[in-house]
């Protein structure tokens, strides 16, 4: 048999690569040059090379409002891979019909923009429309208040927003599975209550730490939920950084806010991958 | 970025048109009410007398319109012949060298701005030249609380439920109403013990302020449906819920209002510098300005004589209270730091 020339193959290989270098590599460089300039609260910023930008990182109330970010991240990230993993497995067990019926639903929840969800929350969880109007209506609650802003509401927000990436993400992998493993462990005397803990985690380890963590660098970024369903306590460095570069027009302290961020993110990710490739061996 | 480059594209494009026809002038203002209001009831006037049209294009919130209009610059272009800005930008901008110099000579109706509203450069050439001026006030849902507040220090009462809504940014006059309510004057916030002092006053509020705001949208939606009590928000834009019949109701404290003006520049790289002098001319002249306070709802920037506004239609966009005026000199001296000590209050 001949062998093709593998031309095309590489080609296609360059021009992803030229356009992640364009697209994603030269702005992120430009953001940590522009990190290093003085801003100038009389203008705009002077091309320079300082640290005073990174400095501020650590003399301030930043420190905590990254720690905060990716507390709340991770904890949406963990919600959102705990109620979409068991819903994946019930769509892949439903008829075709059915299941074609929830991708589509899902896909479409996929394209609401993030200001529309916030502001539909925001509507539901008001005392004068929402969940707590209808909870004083059927007497459960004698003076409702609005339940947002709020950290769970921040959650809620949160977590609606990555569900239908997770779920869509893990659906492939779920609904091919070899299900006479399952029907083995039966067979074999695991309760079925327990097939789900013995036999399905374990299978899906691998898939469902990697969705967690793409949910987690996914939420670190969201902008809408926190400023509107979340306290300022709940604001992430996402927030801040949009403040500090749009808000005060101060850029450069906004770019090492970002690079800083994404210093952080990439140990955090670092970190959990060794750890499950060392639990995994 | 990625605004600013398609902004500063499409500047090249209407730069080229502008060239083919001549006498077209791009003009942003905020985007919504106001821009919209502005190209349907003000500038066709202009248009009438001058036979100059205007392509009006909405603009974003004022740092990151700055932002925009800054990386244009850089690469020569103007995404408008002309803009409207608060006077941090301007004096941001300026100080950067982004506006174009005017001839007063050739824009005879800014005679009739009070004095002060033609900005010279230090070369003593004009690079701006007042637009309007708009107040910021004490709003209340009257369904809620039926009693106009009498002061400014009702704020820190305890009687809002927690149902405050407060701007985040620290420029929005709240600081200059604390320094003038509690600590006698604005002059407490020269230093910075001063500053925070005041600071520390306003965290007093936080148990009470359940939205601290960005979105303009937000606060005004939830102070109609109740959701809010009370909060600072624009005058004009409050009137116009009030003429729809909310329950809102836009009160000048004994302390006064706050008030911040508005200012037009060219930007450098405008190619139709002339046309803008001609646009800003009408734009200075009482009649303009009566209209503008009519249909906007905004405060006119010509001595009160010189207009045919009733009584009442003064009364609707004004006071003859003494306004609170934000220090800008001081916001920008202290720059980050102050906006840190303030984020830091709200935020921890």
């Amino acid at each position: 048999m001949i062998r093709t020339p593998s031309f095309a193959p590489r080609l296609i290989g360059g021009l992803a690569f030229a356009v992640m270098a364009i697209f994603f590599v030269i702005p992120l460089l430009f953001m940590i040059v522009v990190s290093f300039y003085q801003p100038d609260p009389m203008g705009f910023y002077k091309e320079a090379f300082v640290f005073e930008n990174y400095g501020k990182f650590f003399s301030s109330f930043y420190y905590t409002v990254s720690f905060r970010s990716i507390l709340s991240s991770g904890l949406g990230a963990v919600i959102v891979v705990a109620l979409a993993f068991p819903l994946v497995l019930f769509v892949s067990d439903l008829s075709r019909r059915l299941q074609l019926f929830w991708i589509i639903l899902l896909l479409s929840m996929m394209c609401l923009s993030e200001v529309i969800i916030g502001f539909a929350w925001l509507i539901l969880m008001s005392e004068s429309a929402g969940l707590p109007r209808l909870l004083e209506w059927m007497g459960l609650w004698e003076n409702p208040r609005s339940l947002s802003p709020s950290f769970g509401a921040m959650m809620i927000g949160l977590v609606f927003l990555g569900f239908s990436i997770v779920a869509l993400i893990l659906y492939p992998s779920v609904a091919r599975r070899d299900r006479s493993i399952e029907e083995a462990a039966v067979t074999l005397g695991t309760p079925p209550a327990l097939v789900f803990f013995k036999v399905l985690l374990p299978t899906f380890r691998t898939s469902l730490s990697s969705v967690t963590l793409t949910m987690f660098v996914y939420l670190l970024g969201v902008f809408v939920m926190p400023t509107m369903l979340g306290r300022p306590k709940d604001w992430t460095m996402t927030v801040i950084i949009s403040d500090k570069a749009l808000g005060d027009a101060n850029l450069p302290l906004g770019a090492a806010l970002a690079v800083v961020m994404l210093i952080v993110t990439i140990i955090v990710l670092v970190a959990s991958a060794l750890l499950t490739r060392r639990r995994g061996a | 970025m990625g605004i600013a480059k398609t902004l500063a594209s499409s500047g090249v494009v209407l730069a080229i048109a502008g060239a083919a026809w001549a006498e077209e002038l791009t003009v942003s203002a905020w985007g919504g009410f106001f821009e919209e209001t502005l190209a349907a009831e003000i500038y066709p006037g202009f248009t009438a007398e001058t036979g100059i049209t205007v392509n009006s294009i909405a603009q974003p919130e004022d740092s990151a319109w700055m932002t925009q209009l800054m990386a244009a610059a850089r690469a020569g272009q103007a995404p408008a012949d002309l803009s409207l800005v608060v006077d941090e930008v301007l004096i941001r901008g300026n100080e950067v060298g982004l506006w174009a110099e005017l001839d007063p000579a050739n824009m005879a109706g800014t005679e009739s701005l009070i004095d002060g509203y033609v900005k010279l450069n230090d070369a003593g050439n004009a690079f701006a030249v007042g637009a309007l001026a708009f107040y910021t006030t004490f709003v209340t849902n009257t369904d809620y609380a039926a009693d106009a507040p009498a002061s400014w220090a009702e704020l820190w009462e305890d009687k809002w439920d927690g149902k405050l809504g407060i701007v985040t940014a620290p420029n929005s006059g709240l600081m200059e109403v604390t320094a003038e309510t509690f600590f006698g004057g604005v002059e407490i916030m020269e230093t910075r013990e001063g500053l925070e002092q005041v600071i520390a006053k306003i965290a007093e509020l936080k148990p009470q302020v359940s939205l601290w705001y960005r979105d303009e949208g937000q606060f005004q939606q939830q102070l109609e449906n109740g959701e809010l009590n009370a909060g600072l928000y624009y005058h004009d834009v409050t009137m116009l819920s009030i003429w729809d019949g909310l329950p809102v109701a836009s009160t000048f404290p004994a302390e006064g209002g706050i008030v911040s003006d508005a200012y037009w520049v060219v930007p450098r790289d405008s190619e139709n510098v002339e046309a803008a002098e001609k646009f800003l001319d009408y734009m200075s002249r009482p009649e303009t300005q009566a209209l503008m306070a009519r249909m906007m709802g905004t405060t006119p920037i010509v001595p009160r004589d010189t207009m045919d506004l009733t009584e009442e239609e003064f009364a609707a966009v004004g006071s003859d209270i003494e306004p609170i005026r934000v220090q800008t000199h001081i916001h920008l001296r202290e720059g980050d730091w102050l906006e840190t000590k303030y984020q830091e209050m709200i935020a921890q």
